[in-house]
């Protein structure tokens, strides 16, 4: 009886898991895909090269290993550790992988041919990180752990670019000659997107907090700044030139700290204007969801309005209020690459760079980081909100 | 002391409260009882300025409330409400120490304070100072409440409904606390309650409200021997009259000499407890005793009769 109900617990554990099929499916597409294009030169069209192409003899055998053991591993009812080391051991080889498929299919010496990763390897890269964040929900890792996770696969990826192992492939070849200039973009994209951040939350919480306030205030300011978000960036960018360009022009000192109608002043002024409404809307939500008996409390045992608000208040609405500072943090990230039409700078001088000389590469050099950053700082801030709320139910 | 002196309070055309005047004895327990919308709350809220008054005064100790900064005014009265309102970031302890930090004590009057508190209200300090609110359950988070209303050592405390939240059981024992606790700090108890029965329990004088006026305002017996109007009478329920006159006496108040059988009945029990514990046991008398098992004399069915009903 005993052993008959163990082994019906066993055969049923032993079933397939259901996201692993779909890991294991987008493995399979990903490895038939082509892991690796091959240009001649940077613009010309590419030849699209399957992994058993791409990879020297040794390397073909290590692709086929990896995808089977990921698929293997993700399909079957594995603990959460072995899925989650066999992630990162995916995301190791696939990335030592492309980096030997990029010196493989290079002949010796020569400078213009472009290698760049195909369609296959991003299926895999994705598959592997659907893997990954998934066994990592399953450990429930502490907010804490997250953020040492993330620090770590920083150190590595680091680590990656400066051993050299990437260098082949055409998108740090397309570094390799403006590294300068992309160092002086990425500081302008941070100073763009956080900037904006910083002035968003010096006007939109003290606005928030008066919106909660006054009753009165909420529907006009609100819905002004709703409107404002309505706006298309480029249209915003236009409206923008005529005022600046005047401020510009007529207020002493305004064109030496760069305040121009184009370049950085209205890029900043753009982002700054979309962060405004999450950030005094989550403001006054946040306050609007401090329980009343808790403010009744407070002031009746005689705390001023400032200490209310100081030390009740706003911790309580502390969550909601960083909830918003995430949104506009990756919003904003993600939105300077716009800047660069109307030479604002940023990661986005990259990206239309290469869309007008039609090289994918270029392209990529400015998208990549702009998706790493925005990745990074939605786990950083999901942890900081994390953290905050854990304290209390 | 406090003086109410002609309190009205009008929203618009609607007076919540309607020239109220009464006067709360020092170290008395007053509770102020009615429907919902009688205005019990809005004058209670008048005394400490969460709500200002249309007109009239409110004179504590023979100081005009409203003369004083509000801040402080506040800081000097104790204030409790039905869903305790902790503040769910702080620990127990920096909660019980809010008004001690406002008033600038030293931290370590402060941990005294707070520390003498929690054994006062039963909470072992190396259990609870460092739980935050939701670490409690609903009797303690009421007494967490009224201890940080107490921690600045308050002569008045106003208590709106702060056994609302409380089930039955917790509830009787939260109101015995609280009894208790006044009589040994003598501080004066403005509280607020729609339960009339909370209000005969624990109420030395009793202000019945209903529509922002002032109905009556006597000690407990005297409402329900007496209720001024119809409505008064309804509030209190013919059917437990007799209960409620007894439950306002103990056994001990009505012991006389003499023998009888069966278990002893504690001289603290309220006489509707004694009626009940006769009526059930099929005894016409029962012996009365001390704590320490010295029997003091006897009650009987007759003599509890005779205290239930109309003094005639």
């Amino acid at each position: 009886m005993a052993a008959s109900v163990a082994r019906a617990v066993r055969i049923a554990s032993f079933g397939l898991d259901k996201l692993g099929v779909v890991v294991a499916a987008l493995l399979g597409v990903g490895a038939a895909l082509p892991f690796a294009v091959f240009r001649a030169n940077r613009i010309v069209a590419g030849e699209a090269k399957p992994f058993f192409e791409a990879l020297p003899p040794f390397s073909v055998a290590l692709f086929a290993l990896a995808v089977l053991a990921a698929a293997g591993v993700s399909l079957l009812r594995t603990s959460a550790r072995l899925r989650l080391a066999t992630a990162v051991a995916f995301a190791i080889a696939a990335a030592a992988l492309i980096g030997i498929a990029a010196d493989h299919l290079t002949p010796p010496g020569e400078r213009y041919t472009r290698v760049a990763p195909g369609a296959g390897f991003w299926v895999l890269a994705f598959a592997g990180s659907i893997l990954f964040a998934d066994s990592v929900v399953r450990l429930k890792l502490g907010p804490l752990a997250r953020v040492l996770a993330l620090a770590l696969g920083a150190a590595a990826f680091a680590l990656a670019l400066w051993s050299g192992v990437w260098s082949g492939l055409s998108i740090l070849k397309e570094y390799a000659t403006r590294a300068d200039v992309f160092w002086r973009e990425a500081g302008a994209h941070l100073i763009l997107a956080v900037g904006s951040l910083a002035a968003a939350m010096a006007v939109g919480l003290p606005l928030g907090v008066l919106i909660a306030r006054r009753k009165g205030l909420r529907a006009p300011a609100l819905n002004t700044l709703n409107a404002i978000q309505t706006i298309p960036s480029i249209a915003l960018f236009g409206i923008l030139i005529g005022p600046l360009g005047w401020i510009s022009v007529r207020v002493p000192g305004a064109a030496v700290l760069g305040v121009h109608g184009i370049g950085a002043a209205p890029a900043f002024l753009a982002l700054f204007l979309y962060s405004l409404l999450p950030m005094a809307a989550n403001t006054v939500i946040g306050l609007d969801h401090v329980p009343r008996d808790v403010v009744d409390a407070a002031r009746g045992m005689g705390m001023t309005g400032r200490q209310r608000l100081f030390s009740v208040e706003l911790p309580l609405a502390l969550p909601v209020i960083l909830t918003g500072v995430r949104i506009v943090l990756v919003q904003n990230i993600g939105l300077a690459t716009i800047a660069a039409l109307i030479g604002g700078g940023g990661f986005g001088v990259f990206v239309f760079a290469g869309l007008g000389q039609t090289a994918p590469d270029l392209i990529l050099l400015g998208a990549v980081p702009t998706v790493l950053l925005a990745f990074a700082a939605a786990i950083v801030l999901d942890a900081a909100v994390e953290l905050v709320t854990g304290a209390r139910p | 002391m406090i003086a109410i002196e002609g309190l009205t309070k009008v929203y618009g055309s609607f007076a919540a409260v309607d020239d109220v005047s009464m006067t709360i004895e020092a170290g008395a327990l007053t509770v102020i009882v009615g429907a919902s919308g009688a205005g019990k709350s809005t004058l209670m809220r008048m005394v400490n300025r969460l709500v200002e008054p249309t007109s009239g005064r409110v004179l504590i100790d023979g100081e005009d409330a409203a003369r004083l900064p509000v801040h402080e005014l506040r800081r000097r009265i104790g204030y409790a409400i039905q869903n305790h309102g902790l503040f769910p970031h702080r620990t127990v302890a920096q909660n019980i120490a809010t008004v001690p930090t406002l008033l600038g004590w030293d931290r370590s009057r402060i941990a005294a304070r707070v520390d003498e508190l929690l054994h006062l209200f039963q909470l072992d300090p190396a259990k609870f100072a460092r739980r935050h609110p939701h670490e409690l359950s609903g009797g303690e988070q009421q007494r967490v409440g009224v201890a940080r209303a107490l921690a600045a050592e308050p002569k008045l405390l106003l208590m709106d409904e702060p056994f609302g939240a409380l089930d039955p059981l917790v509830r009787a024992k939260a109101q015995d606390d609280l009894k208790a606790i006044q009589r040994q700090l003598s501080t004066t108890i403005l509280l607020v309650t729609h339960d009339m029965e909370e209000a005969i329990r624990l109420g030395d004088r009793i202000a019945v409200m209903d529509g922002g006026k002032l109905l009556q305002y006597a000690p407990p017996a005297e409402i329900l021997v007496h209720p001024a109007t119809p409505f008064i009478g309804a509030l209190i329920g013919a059917g437990d009259r007799p209960f409620r006159l007894l439950s306002l006496e103990t056994a001990a108040q009505e012991a006389e000499p003499g023998e009888a059988q069966g278990s002893v009945i504690a001289a603290d029990a309220d006489l509707r407890n004694v009626l009940a514990e006769l009526l059930w046991s099929r005894r016409v008398a029962a012996p009365v005793a001390e704590r320490d098992g010295r029997v003091i004399g006897r009650v009987t069915l007759a003599r509890l009769i005779e205290r239930a009903g109309t003094p005639t």
